[in-house]
């Protein structure tokens, strides 16, 4: 007889002894909120979605970007807003359609993986979002040599001094550096995060997965 | 939810707690994360009982809640603790059979299962309340042949731990 064997014995021989647990006080338990980690990742998302929405909404704001409306480049605005807009709607969708994927009643493999699957399109859509800032950026800065004034200027007075390709150099630079910046600064606070909330599903699901290699 | 399923199910929790306890003493060290997870374990088992239709057993059911519960949704609070009060006041003999020497064996058995990894520890209990291939590579989404050659390499690992 193996170890585990003489452990079924016991077990089966001697039914553990718990503090029973009443059912006034079950009553109690069935009103309190969950902690689970499906309620944190919602509740999570939620706020990413929110700020995001909110930043996006603060950068349309009329006094906000009112330098902006006055270069008249409405042609790369409206377009740019919509899609952020359509970015949103079908994340949001993909992420309500894979919540209601979750259930505990199935099995742990397929549990893991909705559970996954639902945090992916938040990730999905925070790196889709970061692209479009950083494109957006890049394609406001162009237009922004184009059209603003005092940019203009400021080209035309390199050229005029012979430090046309130190000024441009200059730019970017400081722009890579600052993309770079941002990019570093919320590539870390995700992992900090999420690596904190979903270290011991990832490590559970990885070896399900390695049970049937 | 009316009140009668309420009751309904309040009712049946409380006729098979034990196993609900059964898990959470494997998967927590300590009274206060055992009651916690206990709590998780019922606040799941509550949200998903409008799924339970009467098919199956209250604790067939029950225990794949359970177990998904302590496995992949519950969110530890509280770090180790020393658990031997714990421990003994749980897996203490019947007075009748009463064996020092055996207590002690089972002891360091609890211990050693103690050690193994959340995965490990789910297909132990399943193996401990006699539950065949089929049903633990279906609770787990793992296929049965797998789940053979997993229990027996826990079989070794467990000889390993208590005879390094």
């Amino acid at each position: 007889m193996d170890e585990l064997d003489k452990l079924k014995n016991h077990w089966k021989q001697n039914e553990p002894r718990f503090p029973q647990i009443s059912e006034k006080e079950i009553y109690g338990m069935l009103h309190k909120k969950s902690s689970s980690i499906v309620r944190w990742i919602l509740i999570i998302s939620i706020l990413e979605f929110v700020f995001q929405v909110a930043l996006t909404v603060l950068l349309n704001d009329n006094t906000g970007a009112q330098p902006l409306h006055d270069l008249n480049i409405d042609y790369i605005m409206i377009p740019m807003t919509v899609i952020g807009y359509g970015i949103i709607l079908y994340f949001v969708y993909v992420f309500y359609m894979r919540y209601k994927k979750i259930s505990a009643t199935d099995n742990v493999k397929t549990l893991m993986a909705n559970i996954l699957n639902t945090r992916k399109a938040v990730s999905n859509y925070i790196y889709t979002n970061l692209a479009f800032i950083i494109v957006s950026f890049v394609v406001l800065v162009f237009v922004l040599f184009n059209t603003d004034p005092d940019l203009i200027n400021a080209i035309q007075k390199s050229e005029a001094n012979g430090e046309k390709i130190t000024f441009y150099l200059t730019i970017f630079v400081f722009l890579v550096i600052c993309i770079a910046i941002f990019i570093v600064v919320v590539w870390l606070f995700y992992r900090l995060l999420y690596g904190f909330l979903l270290k011991r599903l990832n490590r559970n699901y990885d070896e399900l997965k390695k049970i049937d290699f | 939810m009316s009140s009668s399923i309420e009751r309904s199910f309040v009712q049946q929790l409380q006729e098979n707690q034990n196993l609900i306890h059964k898990i959470c003493r494997l998967y927590t060290n300590n009274e206060d994360a055992h009651k916690d997870l206990f709590q998780e374990i019922t606040i799941q088992l509550w949200k998903a009982f409008p799924q339970f239709r009467g098919e199956a057993k209250f604790t067939t059911w029950a225990y794949r809640v359970a177990l998904n519960t302590a496995i992949t949704l519950y969110r530890k609070k509280t770090r180790t603790i020393n658990t031997i009060e714990f421990d003994s006041k749980i897996h203490r003999f019947n007075q009748d059979e009463y064996n020092y020497e055996e207590e002690e064996h089972i002891k360091l058995l609890y211990q050693a299962v103690q050690q193994l990894n959340d995965i490990e520890k789910a297909l132990v209990f399943m193996y401990l309340e006699d539950k065949d291939y089929t049903e633990i590579a279906q609770t787990l989404g793992i296929s049965e042949v797998n789940a053979r050659v997993k229990m027996n390499r826990i079989k070794s690992k467990l000889k390993k731990i208590l005879n390094p």
